[in-house]
């Protein structure tokens, strides 16, 4: 081939990977793969009957690959990756680290046990199934990338660098060994990137950024997430990731999926037998995770029993599919690929079967048993800030109104005493006692603020964050856009959720304007305080804003902190409630 | 003078009866609820009414909810709120159609019977009688803005207690300072918030307050 119809072919091809990369004028990948490829043909740089057959070499990884895609699109109606992302984020301890650990080891098993392909497809619907699964995406990611990098260490014979390459061979354990070091570099390398870009609020957008090539995930996602409405759930749930705030992340539950499916395929030669016994043995333990996973399980053996008779049908080189599955497994004969086939469909069709009656069933009581966790949750936390304060109204009464009571009581007796033998002595004692009963007055004020205002009594949230913005010393501009009033102790949540922010905008921020908006809409109620002060504000390392968080929680409210060095703060808080008609009351 | 009172609790409406009459003024009519009191205002057209802010029916701020419609029906009718607290959006409400003649006090001003009977006097004379507290915040709002910040301390305290409402010689009074020195600190206080002068006290008082809220 001539050096200038090379560069031709490398040009074409190039650009086709930038496009399926960078998507320009937001045109699907497949677009600019299949131009690249027509291009090339058309341009007789590569002859249609070599196009054709190497088209038909892939036939297997094809079928593998739709199989695959079909299974992740069935998981991703039924919502098991956001089930999945969910217990991840639920589970993951606070810990950024922790669920990239739990996802990286998802993603080399995923890879070791089926393919590099297998983790792609398996992780991408998860990443772009819906907002909540950015989680598991930015820790996804990294773990697809070293997952596959580690398998070069385990399994030298599967390599990463060859479907990335094309042929480069580990031929020695030296490559081995360096490909191993390599894969732990890559491991170091994330651990230490991890906890600094997925703990913190950085936007997503930068993170997507670090990881060249994977922009478009991001985008992916951010595009779908911006398009559909999302349940509310998810949306405080990534509120949290955002915050850095990840709970708590089950082991067992991420490694399920993958033990269910790649198992079977792995323990030849007998999937179906094995399919049945774990999924019998999960089914005793935890029959919603189980009644979850057999159907697509089943799915897999299905797509799987398929793609091995279509491999012997297809072509020859099915069998080298094979021989990256199982290592030398060939099939004998036409007869076993029909056999292979049937017992496919027969998966198959059982899987498609079993998913509606048991996936959206169980989907329902996965939903319940996440909605129960929570209101125990909540309810623990508003007695708890009921307890506090009580104790907090009872301390205050103590040491301010009821002292001041106390000696009012005593300068009026010392008077009565006083009064005919030093009259001017008993006067200034009760000039005394009023003045002290006038602090306690400003005491019992004071303290009735602090739990329910008066003026949200009178005149509602709008109102009542009016005259807060009145009695703060910087400029505080405020737009309400509230048709009702809500429930009472909604209000009052978040009543005390502005003043908090406001009172921090003043006191930490040093801001010189404070802008509040208040609005409601889809049900759902917002408030935004924004300050122009110096950001940098850690709702984790004061108790104010945690106190307000758990106040909110009990209305399903969730409150967000972005503030950057350097400003603006902004907080919002989200709570969940309907308005009702606005009073109408005339004397 | 005729006064109107409006108290829901009964000691306490008995209380300011007690020591109004003790201070010479006429009771109209002391009612415990917004709509008798709205029927009151109209009514008994009185010199000045003394209205709890929080009445029945809805024992949220039906005090001051009737007593702004009466000022909307017959406007400059004189009113002085009494509250448990003092909150400045209600301050500004009363405040809102510039006619004068209200007072808006923390019920414990009713304590210093002397001060209160003056609040009560300038208010039915057209006056404003605002509380510490109110004014208070609002300089604390302002207090960072030019031109505020290039009065002298002296301007401001003349500043704080004409905006609560205080005459002259009041000020005077209570600044141990003469009267004719008052004056030329107001002069020197309108001319640096650049406020139109005026002889008139209460209107004077009432651009000062205007000023504050701006």
């Amino acid at each position: 081939m001539m050096p200038e119809t090379n560069a031709a072919t490398w040009g074409i091809a190039a650009l086709a990977t930038f496009g399926v990369i960078a998507r320009p004028w937001n045109l699907p990948e497949f677009i600019w793969a299949v131009a690249g490829a027509a291009l090339l043909v058309l341009l007789n740089l590569l002859p249609w009957p070599d196009a054709l057959a190497a088209a038909g070499k892939g036939i297997d990884v094809y079928f593998f690959l739709i199989g695959m895609m079909l299974l992740a699109e069935v998981a991703r109606k039924e919502r098991l990756f956001d089930w999945l992302a969910a217990q991840a984020v639920r589970h993951s301890g606070g810990s950024a680290k922790q669920l990239f650990l739990i996802v990286y080891v998802v993603g080399t098993i995923v890879t070791v046990l089926l393919s590099n392909d297998a983790t792609a497809v398996v992780l991408t619907p998860a990443v772009a199934a819906d907002l909540a699964a950015v989680a598991f995406m930015l820790g996804g990611l990294y773990g697809v990338l070293l997952g596959a990098f580690w398998q070069s260490v385990i399994m030298p014979h599967r390599q990463w660098h060859n479907l990335i390459y094309g042929t480069v061979m580990i031929g020695s354990w030296r490559t081995a060994a360096l490909a191993g070091m390599e894969g732990l570099a890559f491991i170091a390398l994330g651990l230490w990137l991890v906890p600094r870009t997925l703990g913190r609020h950085r936007p997503v957008a930068a993170l997507a950024g670090r990881v060249p090539g994977l922009t478009w995930i991001c985008a992916l996602a951010a595009g779908r997430a911006a398009a559909a409405r999302r349940p509310r759930s998810t949306r405080s749930m990534l509120v949290k990731v955002l915050r850095g705030r990840l709970h708590e992340l089950g082991w067992g539950v991420l490694l399920l999926p993958v033990a269910l499916v790649g198992l079977p395929l792995y323990l030849r030669p007998a999937p179906a037998g094995a399919v049945v016994l774990i999924a019998a043995a999960v089914a005793q333990l935890l029959p919603a995770i189980a009644a979850r996973i057999l159907p697509l399980a089943l799915a897999a053996l299905g797509f799987y029993g398929i793609e091995i008779a279509m491999s012997w049908f297809a072509s020859d080189y099915g069998g080298q599919f094979l021989y990256r599955m199982y290592g030398t497994a060939y099939l004998d004969s036409r007869w076993q690929a029909a056999l292979a086939g049937a017992e496919g469909l027969a998966f198959l069709g059982f899987a498609f079967w079993l998913a509606p009656r048991t996936l959206g069933g169980n989907g329902q009581l996965a939903a319940l048993a996440g909605r129960i966790q929570r209101l125990a949750q909540t309810r623990d936390d508003a007695v708890d800030v009921a307890a506090a304060e009580l104790r907090r109204v009872e301390r205050d009464l103590h040491d301010g109104a009821q002292a001041r009571l106390v000696a009012v009581g005593m300068s009026l007796r010392a008077a009565e005493r006083l009064i005919h033998s030093n009259p001017t002595a008993a006067r200034a004692l009760v000039a005394e006692a009023r003045v002290t009963s006038s602090r306690a007055l400003t005491d019992l004020r004071d303290l009735v603020r602090g739990i329910y205002p008066p003026v949200l009594a009178d005149r509602g949230l709008g109102d009542a964050v009016q005259a807060l913005a009145l009695d703060t010393p910087i400029r505080t501009d405020v737009d309400v856009d509230l048709p009702g009033r809500p429930a009472r102790p909604v209000e009052s949540a978040v009543y005390f959720a502005v003043a908090e922010a406001l009172a921090n905008a003043v006191k930490h921020a040093g801001a010189r304007l404070v802008q509040i908006r208040m609005v409601h809409s889809g049900g759902m109620l917002r408030a935004e305080v924004t300050d122009d002060g110096a950001g940098g504000a850690d709702p984790a390392a004061g108790t104010g804003l945690l106190g307000i968080e758990r106040r909110l929680g009990t209305f399903d409210g969730i409150l967000a902190v972005s503030s950057p060095p350097g400003g603006p703060t902004i907080v919002v808080i989200e709570v969940p409630c309907e308005l009702s008609s606005p009073r109408t009351y005339s004397c | 003078m005729r006064v109107v009172v409006a108290e829901d609790l009964f000691l306490l409406r008995e209380g300011l009866v007690r020591l109004l009459e003790a201070h010479g003024f006429e009771i109209a009519a002391a009612v415990g609820s917004a709509p008798a009191l709205l029927d009151a205002l109209l009514e008994q057209r009185p010199d000045v009414a003394i209205i709890d802010v929080r009445l029945p029916p809805s024992f949220t701020d039906d005090g001051l909810r009737a007593a702004l419609e009466a000022r909307r029906r017959r406007p400059g009718l004189p009113v002085l709120v009494l509250s448990q607290y003092v909150e400045q959006l209600y301050a500004r409400e009363l405040l809102a159609d510039q006619a004068g003649a209200v007072g808006y006090l923390l019920k414990d001003r009713v304590f210093s019977d002397d001060q209160f009977v003056d609040a009560i006097r300038a208010v039915a004379s057209g006056g404003t009688a605002m509380d510490p507290e109110v004014i208070r915040k609002l300089l604390a709002r302002r207090s960072r803005d030019e031109p505020m910040a290039r009065l002298t301390g002296r301007e401001r305290e003349v500043l704080e207690l004409m905006a609560e409402g205080r005459s002259n010689s009041a000020i005077a009074q209570r600044l141990f300072i003469t009267e004719k020195s008052v004056s030329k600190h107001s002069t020197s206080i309108f001319a640096k918030l650049d406020l139109a002068p005026s002889d008139d006290d209460n209107r004077r008082v009432l651009a000062v307050l205007a000023y504050l809220n701006s």
